[in-house]
C-alpha cells in the first residue's frame, strides 16, 4: 500500500443539537485514510448517528475542528456533502408516495449533476448500473410506497452509490434485510470496496454481519469513541462482550 | 348573465386559467410536504392585509397581496427558529392573522368596509383585471421556468429532505422558495377564487391527481390541468347559475376528487402493481 491520505480529520469533535445544553458526541478525535473501511458500533444512544450526521455536516459540529476531503466541514458543507453517499437508517414512505425507484436513485445525483443542468445520459447509465449492483433494476419502475422494507433499504443503497461517492457513510444499511440479503449485501459491499476502493463508515447494531474488509472498528459510548482497533481486537475485547451482554446477544 | 359581451368576461376566463394552473401546480408541493394548512394561513394573512388596506385607505388588494408575501416569507424562518412543524407555526399565523384583521375593522366601522374586506375572503366573478392577469402570467411563468430548471431539486426534496441535504442540496433554498411561490399563489388568485376556499383549489387537483398517478412527474402535469378545469367549469357554472365563483370553482373541483375517488384504479386491490417472485437479487450478486 502506498502512503496513506486522510480523508477525515476530527479534531475534539462536540456536536450539540439546536436548543439543546448537552452534548450528543464530545472530544470525538478521529482520523479515516482513503480507502478504509470502518465499522462503528455501540449502545442505542451512543452518538453512532450523529458522528455520521456530524462527518457529512448535516449536523453542524459545535466545538473543535473537522475536514472532509482536506475542507473544513462547515464552510464547505454542500460541497463535501455531493461525494459523499448516506444511507439513512429508517425512512417512512407512505404507500401512495409518487416517487417510482429510478427517479430515487436519480435524485442521488442531484448535487453531482450541479444546479441548472439536467441529468444525462451518462447519469441515467450510472443510475441502471447502481440499480443492477444491489439487484433492483426490475423494481425502477415500482413506486417506492409499494415496496418492502428491504427492497426499499437496496433503493436506498442504489441512490447512494449512484452518487459514485468517494466516502459512504451507511447507517444500519442491514437492519431491515433478511438473512440471505444481509449475506448478499455484504458481498457487495466488500466488492464496493475492493473494486472501488470507496471508503466506508457503517454503523451496526449486528454485530455477525461485519463485512471481511472491514478491519477497524470504533465502539462508541455515551457520546465518546471508547475504543478504536483493528476488528479482531475490538471483537475480542471486554467492552464488546459487555456491549453485546447489554444488547441480549450473549 | 348569459348576454354579456365575451370580451368582458376575457380577463376573467384568463384569471380562472390561471389561478388553476398556479394553485393546483403548487398543490402538488403543499400537499407532498404536507403543509395544507398553508391555504388557511395565506389567505386569512390576505384578509388582515384587506383589512389593513381600507383603515389606511389603500387598495385592499395591494395590502392582501403584501400581506400574504410577507407571511410566505415569514414562514419558512419562524418554523425553523421556533423548531416546529410548518403546520404549527402556521396554525399560530393562521389566528394572529385573523385577529389583527378584526382589530382593523374594528377600527373602521362600516358595512362597507366589512363587506369589501370580506370580498376578499369569497372572490368575484368581474374583479379580475387585465392587470391582475398580467400579475398571474408573469407568476406562471416564473413557475414554470423554476420547476423545469430545478426539478431535481425540488424532486430530491420532496421525496426526503434530510437524504436531499445529504446530496448536497440547499434544501433551506428551496423549501423556502416552494412557500414564497405558495404565497403569491394564493395572494393572486384571491380575487377571483376568494380566501376561504383557494385553499381547496390548491388541495383538490392534485388529491384527485394522486388517485390515478404513481408517478411524480404525472401528477405534476394532471394537477394542474384538472385545475383549469375545475376553473373553467367552476366558472361557467357561476356564470350560468349565478353561483358565486369561488363556491362554484370548489364545488366543481371537489366534485371532480369525489368522481375520481370511485373511479381511482389505485382502490382495486393488486390493480397496479401486482407483487410477483423476487428473484432479480439471484441474477446479478
Amino acid at each position: 500500500m502506498g502512503k496513506k491520505t486522510p480523508i477525515i480529520q476530527l479534531r475534539s469533535i462536540e456536536t450539540i443539537y439546536e436548543g439543546e445544553r448537552i452534548p450528543v458526541i464530545k472530544d470525538i478525535a478521529l482520523t479515516v485514510n482513503e480507502g478504509e473501511f470502518i465499522s462503528v458500533i455501540g449502545s442505542n444512544g451512543a452518538g453512532k448517528t450523529t458522528l455520521l450526521e456530524t462527518i457529512n455536516g448535516i449536523l453542524p459540529y459545535t466545538g473543535g475542528s473537522g475536514e472532509v476531503f482536506g475542507k473544513d466541514i462547515i464552510k464547505h458543507g454542500s460541497d463535501i456533502r455531493k461525494d459523499i453517499g448516506y444511507v439513512i437508517q429508517n425512512i417512512d414512505v407512505n404507500p401512495l408516495s409518487p416517487f417510482l425507484s429510478k427517479d430515487v436513485v436519480l435524485s442521488g445525483r442531484t448535487g453531482k449533476i450541479g444546479l441548472l443542468r439536467f441529468p444525462s445520459k451518462k447519469d441515467w447509465d450510472i443510475v441502471w448500473e447502481s440499480m443492477a449492483q444491489v439487484g433492483m433494476i426490475d423494481f425502477a419502475k415500482r413506486p417506492i410506497g409499494k415496496l418492502s422494507g428491504g427492497e426499499l433499504q437496496k433503493i436506498l443503497f442504489a441512490r447512494a452509490l449512484a452518487q459514485r461517492p468517494r466516502l459512504l457513510l451507511l447507517d444500519e444499511p442491514l437492519s431491515n434485510l433478511d438473512v440471505n440479503s444481509k449475506r448478499q449485501m455484504e458481498t457487495l459491499l466488500n466488492r464496493i470496496h475492493e473494486q472501488q476502493r470507496t471508503t466506508i463508515i457503517m454503523v451496526s447494531h449486528d454485530l455477525h454481519y461485519i463485512p471481511s474488509c472491514c478491519h477497524r472498528i470504533l465502539v462508541m459510548d455515551k457520546g465518546k469513541i471508547v475504543m478504536d482497533d483493528d476488528k479482531k481486537t475490538v471483537l475480542g475485547s471486554k467492552i464488546v462482550k459487555q456491549l453485546l451482554r447489554h444488547e441480549g446477544v450473549l | 348573465m348569459n348576454s354579456l359581451p365575451l370580451y368582458f368576461l376575457i380577463p376573467s376566463i384568463l384569471g380562472a386559467i390561471l389561478a388553476g394552473f398556479v394553485c393546483s401546480t403548487m398543490g402538488t408541493f403543499v400537499v407532498r410536504m404536507n403543509l395544507s394548512s398553508i391555504g388557511y394561513c395565506m389567505s386569512h394573512a390576505a384578509f388582515a392585509g384587506a383589512a389593513f388596506g381600507l383603515y389606511i385607505d389603500v387598495d385592499p388588494l395591494i395590502t392582501a397581496v403584501f400581506f400574504a408575501f410577507v407571511t410566505a416569507l415569514l414562514l419558512g424562518p419562524l418554523s425553523e427558529k421556533a423548531r416546529l412543524e410548518g403546520n404549527v407555526v402556521m396554525g399560530f399565523l393562521f389566528s394572529m392573522m385573523i385577529a389583527l384583521a378584526f382589530i382593523f375593522l374594528y377600527a373602521k366601522p362600516g358595512d362597507a368596509a366589512t363587506g369589501k374586506a370580506l370580498s376578499i375572503l369569497w372572490g368575484s366573478l368581474f374583479s379580475v383585471s387585465y392587470n391582475d392577469v398580467l400579475l398571474l402570467l408573469v407568476l406562471t411563468s416564473t413557475l414554470i421556468i423554476f420547476i423545469v430548471i430545478f426539478y431535481k431539486e425540488l424532486f430530491a426534496l420532496l421525496f426526503h429532505r434530510k437524504l436531499a441535504e445529504a446530496s448536497g442540496v440547499n434544501t433551506r433554498l428551496f423549501y423556502f422558495s416552494i412557500l414564497f411561490f405558495t404565497g403569491f399563489a394564493v395572494a393572486l388568485s384571491l380575487k377571483l377564487v376568494g380566501g376561504l376556499l383557494v385553499f381547496a383549489l390548491i388541495v383538490n387537483p392534485t388529491s384527485t391527481a394522486y388517485q390515478f398517478f404513481c408517478d411524480f412527474k404525472k401528477i405534476m402535469i394532471a394537477s394542474p390541468l384538472i385545475g383549469i378545469f375545475s376553473c373553467l367549469l367552476g366558472f361557467y357554472l357561476s356564470l350560468t347559475a349565478d353561483f358565486p365563483i369561488g363556491a362554484s370553482i370548489v364545488i366543481v373541483s371537489s366534485l371532480i376528487f369525489a368522481i375520481s375517488l370511485v373511479l381511482s384504479p389505485k382502490k382495486k386491490k393488486g390493480y397496479l402493481f401486482p407483487r410477483k417472485n423476487v428473484t432479480t437479487e439471484k441474477k446479478v450478486l
